[in-house]
């Protein structure tokens, strides 16, 4: 859990796993790497410039589940969109005390603790959203992870005409910077091992999801160019588990999809029959040891699908394993390249969104693909390895 | 759903103590089959059938790891494996007239072959039975250390509508637990039975209360002459365990004597009764924290709710709540005593030959410097057993409530085996601060204060009046 690039596994292994004190990843008979300098993250591929601005809001309504000397939930909001500003100072990636403490819960040292803030984006800071009617995304990052860690699918998802709203679900993660420039650490993280851990988590996520929602139009300039009835989430571990449980909750939220979390939350027994995308490793293979996608699968009665990508691992959904040149960190064996597996993420997530936000029929999702072998169709067609 | 909670406690503290527990002394264990098996790194792959060579990796990895494998006579483990599969045969009427126990010698690698050379000979006669005869041979192997922490995971499949903080079985918890009835801890049950918590599923849809007596279950008696029997096994079914339970109750306040039967199910529980540390303020002067297991960052979680308690105000001590807790880590442990106590040994971890490790204070936390009383109970297993004797033998506070589970062999640690299944069992076993045993015998408490199902039933706690009287002393 407390690994960035490394660990390929549903949150409940990975909870697991947490029990451990972070055993070193399998590189010890590497030879030694050295950084290779910050990382680029990958251009868009849409053809729009991406602008992008931060978004503090407060919910007065709750108490905050983590630090209980709050009376509120604070929460920092990052959102990408199409702009037609082209130049201009590219959005941080992270500041280089998150990069700091992002490293150092994740166990990684060897390279500069401010390595992640050097990361090149894309994005132009705070430049004017252009468009109209344009369909909005929520994400939701991972476990521990800020939601820069989604940054790569976010800026491309933006170049493509949506809206991205990210939300750094504050205290889960090793750094949020708030809106007072305190850092929010991850005080979640001290009870990650207790039994219902998971439930409560995704219940918070969708209290945050929902205020998120509310909030949007009165709290943002930009959010003129939003089709509130266009509205998707999407999430990795974790972050993807919360997507089908806001869907339960929140009827604003049209279509879902997980990028290889453990699903926590109660679909009703009647089903339910928004459309949902399953994407995720090996380890989420129909049968498997974590068994949540398959009884989830059953109560989803419209439009679905469950892809399983030969290779990943489970951040590789993520712009982690991008990183991993910068942070001198050698990759697992046998896995995705990094490229390819933001390529994947980044052709799956969006042909979901086209066909369900937009409209548009995606022939990629109807079978398998030989320009993306990779990618299985489950559970028809994609027998265990 | 205690069978449940339990199995996932003292599965969380394999995996702590897989994790924290030193590497083992393999140097000085047989060098037969010292590699014969490794931790598990990472998520566990899927479970396969139980083989001969699944059984085979597991004997040497005792016999190379196991806190007594140095001296361990093969014989006991392979007579028990055999009587096993030969038990399993005739429970599925199948015997095979050439059964029989091979000769055996004390030689290791020998005497391992001319059982499996006996075990091939038989399983190929009834090949329908082979992935059965497997697990019952094996279960047998390691059920004959006679270690309440050895154990071999397997085929833990749950149900497939199972969530996250669901429990399974009746929905109660009573006097008696599940360790006391299959023998796992030596801890005497009194008479009578009785609800003590209504946890959810099917005991709460048929309104049981705490105090409930329980007269009978599935007809007969729990206690005769005064003796637990096996009968109170089925007040705690596992998946897939799914029978119904018929229960004769009596309600001790009004009279009322009836039947329900109840049947085993998922039941949802409450998410905050679930957290692992909990605390409030008693009296505006005790801070309270109930803490149900040793599990990662719980020694911090304590402490910090103890700060904020205290924060703005004289605190008159601290009460610890361990009813329950299943233990966890040894690092945990050592953490939290040392907030009340430095430079102490906190308990030995020996090997057979007697060379023994100590767990210390860690004198980088700083002290309370409060008063502290521990509830305890039956309930309290291992890591739990480790704080109590230490708080008990140093002197660090009072104990209050009942004698603690006797279930502490020493810290378990996780062995990956072919099939993808899990061999935990200690490679020391665990002695008391003062070098006393701790496993079986338990810890006492300083001041016995027992639940009895009227207290039960009117919500009454006595150990916790007793305990806030003390910290008002």
């Amino acid at each position: 859990m407390r690994q960035i690039l490394v660990i390929a596994a549903g949150l409940a292994v990975v909870l697991a796993a947490s029990a451990c004190s972070t055993p070193a990843p399998p590189r010890s008979d590497a030879p030694p790497v050295t950084p290779t300098g910050p990382a680029t993250l990958p251009a868009p591929t849409g053809d729009r410039p991406v602008g992008t601005t931060v978004l503090y809001l407060t919910d007065t309504s709750r108490p905050d589940p983590w630090n209980l000397d709050i009376d509120a939930r604070e929460l920092k909001v990052t959102l990408w969109y199409p702009t037609e500003q082209r130049d201009g100072q590219r959005a941080l990636y992270m500041t280089p005390k998150e990069s700091e403490l992002l490293l150092k819960g994740s166990g990684i040292a060897s390279a500069p603790y401010d390595t992640l803030s050097k990361t090149r984006t894309n994005a132009v800071q705070d430049a004017a959203p252009a468009g109209r009617k344009l369909p909005l995304v929520v994400l939701s990052p991972g476990f521990t992870k800020p939601m820069s860690t989604l940054t790569s699918l976010a800026e491309d998802l933006a170049s493509r005409g949506y809206v991205v709203a990210g939300i750094d679900h504050t205290y889960e993660s090793y750094a949020t910077t708030l809106s007072d420039g305190r850092v929010a650490e991850c005080l979640a993280c001290d009870s990650d091992t207790d039994p219902g851990f998971g439930t409560g988590t995704v219940q918070g996520r969708v209290a945050d999801v929902s205020f998120v929602l509310d909030q949007l139009p009165s709290k943002w300039d930009g959010s003129r160019v939003i089709d509130r009835s266009r509205i998707a989430m999407a999430g990795q571990s974790i972050g993807g588990a919360a997507a089908p449980a806001a869907m339960v909750k929140d009827p604003r939220i049209r279509a879902g999809i997980d990028m290889d979390g453990t699903t926590y939350a109660r679909i009703p027994k009647t089903g339910f029959s928004k459309p949902f995308l399953f994407m995720g490793t090996e380890q989420h293979l129909p049968g498997g040891r974590d068994n949540s996608w398959d009884r989830d699968w059953k109560l989803l009665t419209g439009w679905k699908r469950w892809l399983v990508l030969t290779g990943a691992e489970h951040q590789s959904f993520t712009d982690s394993p991008l990183m991993a040149d910068a942070l001198a960190v050698k990759p697992l064996p046998a896995t995705l390249p990094a490229a390819r597996g933001a390529e994947l993420t980044r052709t799956y997530v969006a042909a979901f969104l086209d066909q369900h936000l937009k409209s548009q029929r995606q022939s990629l999702l109807e079978k398998p693909s030989s320009r993306y072998p990779e990618v299985k169709f489950c559970p028809e067609t994609c027998g265990r390895s | 759903m205690t069978v449940n909670t339990t199995a996932a406690a003292v599965l969380a503290l394999f995996l702590a103590a897989a994790c924290t527990a030193p590497t083992p002394p393999r140097t000085q264990a047989s060098t037969v089959g010292a590699t014969a098996c490794a931790h598990p790194q990472g998520p566990l792959g899927t479970e396969t059938a139980t083989t001969i060579d699944v059984i085979e990796q597991a004997y040497f990895c005792i016999l190379g790891n196991y806190y007594s494998g140095p001296t361990l006579d093969p014989r006991t483990l392979l007579t028990a494996g055999f009587l096993a599969l030969t038990q399993e045969l005739d429970r599925d009427g199948r015997d095979v007239p050439d059964a029989t126990m091979p000769a055996l010698t004390g030689d290791r690698k020998a005497d391992w072959a001319a059982f499996a050379t006996a075990y091939r000979k038989i399983t190929d006669q009834v090949p329908d039975l082979r992935d059965k005869l497997a697990v019952a041979t094996l279960e047998a192997i390691v059920a004959a250390l006679s270690d309440n922490h050895a154990r071999w995971t397997h085929d833990d499949a749950r149900p497939l509508d199972y969530y996250d903080g669901d429990g399974y079985g009746l929905g109660l918890q009573a006097n008696v637990s599940s360790s006391q009835t299959d023998g796992s801890s030596p801890r005497v049950a009194l008479a009578p039975l009785f609800v003590t918590t209504v946890l959810g599923g099917a005991a709460r849809a048929a309104g049981l209360h705490p105090g409930d007596v329980i007269e009978a279950v599935n007809g007969s008696a729990p206690f005769v002459d005064g003796k637990v029997t096996p009968a109170i096994a089925a007040l705690y079914p596992t998946y897939p365990e799914a029978r119904p339970v018929e229960l004769r109750l009596l309600r001790q306040t009004t009279g009322r004597r009836w039947t329900v039967t109840l049947k085993p199910g998922l039941y949802q529980r409450d998410l905050a009764a679930l957290q692992v540390v909990r605390s409030k303020l008693l009296n505006d002067d005790v801070a309270y924290v109930r803490m149900t297991g040793f599990a990662p960052d719980s020694a911090n979680r304590v402490l910090k709710a103890i700060t904020r308690l205290r924060t703005g105000r004289t605190l008159a001590g601290v009460m610890l709540d361990l009813r329950g807790n299943g233990g966890g880590s040894p690092v945990e442990v050592a953490r939290l005593v040392s907030a009340f106590v430095h430079g102490k040994v906190t308990a030995y971890q020996c090997t057979v030959d007697g060379r023994c490790a100590k767990s210390s204070t860690d004198d980088t936390v700083e002290l309370l410097n409060l008063p502290l009383v521990v509830l305890v109970d039956h309930g309290c297993a291992s890591a739990c057993e480790h704080f109590s004797s230490a708080v008990k033998d140093l002197r660090i506070g009072r104990l209050v409530g009942t004698r603690t589970a006797g279930v502490i062999s020493g810290p378990a640690q996780s062995y990956l085996l072919a099939n993808n299944t899990v061999l935990s069992f200690p490679a020391r076993h665990h002695l008391g601060p003062d070098r006393e045993v701790i496993d079986r015998i338990g810890v006492p408490p300083d001041h016995y204060v027992p639940l009895t199902p009227q207290d039960a039933a009117a919500g009454r706690d006595p150990a916790l009046a007793e305990a806030l009287t003390l910290l008002h002393k």
